[in-house]
């Protein structure tokens, strides 16, 4: 008898924690970005995940990488390419995206930073990361790495 | 005598060392010195002084960058960090052998690099000095 508890216990532990991470794609990004986008788009910043921005977003950034942030990130066409390619079938909106990230993100609106997507600000309004902008070494809220260490390989979880 | 077989030994060891760093960024050194040469008749060589001057100006294209040095910081032997907080590898050949080695890797960067704190393309002979007194350090 006290076998069977204890089973009931480690198996009701067990649909606890499966309950847990099944939450975890909505924060972390489906896999770590690669390949050409990585070479490319990750020598300033961390290569941003894909699907946390719809593809009319990407289409727009790459269009105007000669003022991107206030610097100019020009590629080759050849460079250019296969970062577009990337981007377009990992977008948000994309077959492999997340449809949650898309939530309440008006069709007219093209955000072009991660920061100002819906789901991004819901999930960072507490206190505690309002506080950890302010803090010089983080610099911006763009800084993922800054508290998420594991944001260049697209893990965003709390632990992460 | 024993300390002139060390001094000997050290710089036997050395020069060759230095000397292959140099020759690392040779290929692209002469590149740029025909380049410069065709942009300019009186050109006579790269220079590390024109190229620490070059690196330490300001300059008002834009407010963001408005030097080389906003990014690298003045030591080029040190780290340097991005706007967006993502670590430099510093610029002196010295501390990074493999930099001004990659034509293409270079080019894209000064292209970039040009256009946000000059807002203009460099010359060859910008480039160039600036890889020599890289280079040197």
């Amino acid at each position: 008898m006290p076998k069977l508890w204890s089973g009931l216990f480690a198996g009701a532990i067990a649909l606890f924690g499966l309950g847990v991470l099944g939450t975890e794609p909505v924060l972390s990004a489906n896999a770590g970005p690669d390949g050409a986008y990585v070479k490319e788009c990750s020598a300033c910043h961390i290569a941003y995940p894909a699907q946390y921005l719809p593809k009319r977003s990407w289409e727009r950034i790459l269009g105007t990488l000669d003022k991107h942030f206030g610097e100019n990130a020009t590629l080759s066409p050849a460079a250019l390419a296969p970062v577009k390619a990337y981007l377009d079938s990992h977008a948000a909106d994309s077959a492999s995206g997340n449809a949650r990230i898309m939530r309440d993100v008006g069709v007219n609106i093209t955000p072009l930073r991660i920061v100002d997507m819906p789901f991004w600000v819901h999930i960072h309004r507490k206190q505690i990361e309002r506080k950890a902008f302010d803090n010089p070494k983080v610099k911006n809220a763009g800084n993922c790495i800054a508290c998420h260490k594991g944001a260049a390989n697209g893990q965003f979880g709390d632990d992460d | 005598m024993k300390i002139r077989f060390v001094a000997g030994l050290a710089l036997a060891v050395l020069v060759p060392v230095l000397a292959y760093a140099a020759a690392a960024q040779k290929p692209l050194l002469d590149a740029y010195s025909v380049a410069a040469k065709a942009e300019n008749t009186g050109f006579s060589g790269f220079s590390t002084e024109r190229g620490k001057a070059f690196f330490l100006a300001k300059h008002d294209a834009a407010s963001e960058t408005p030097s080389c040095t906003t990014c690298h910081t003045t030591d080029p032997t040190k780290s340097g960090q991005t706007r967006a907080g993502k670590d430099i590898a510093p610029m002196a050949v010295s501390k990074t052998p493999d930099r001004y080695t990659d034509a293409e890797k270079v080019e894209k960067w000064f292209t970039r690099n040009c256009q946000s704190v000059l807002g203009r393309a460099c010359t060859a002979q910008e480039k160039g000095d600036f890889i020599t007194f890289m280079a040197s350090l």
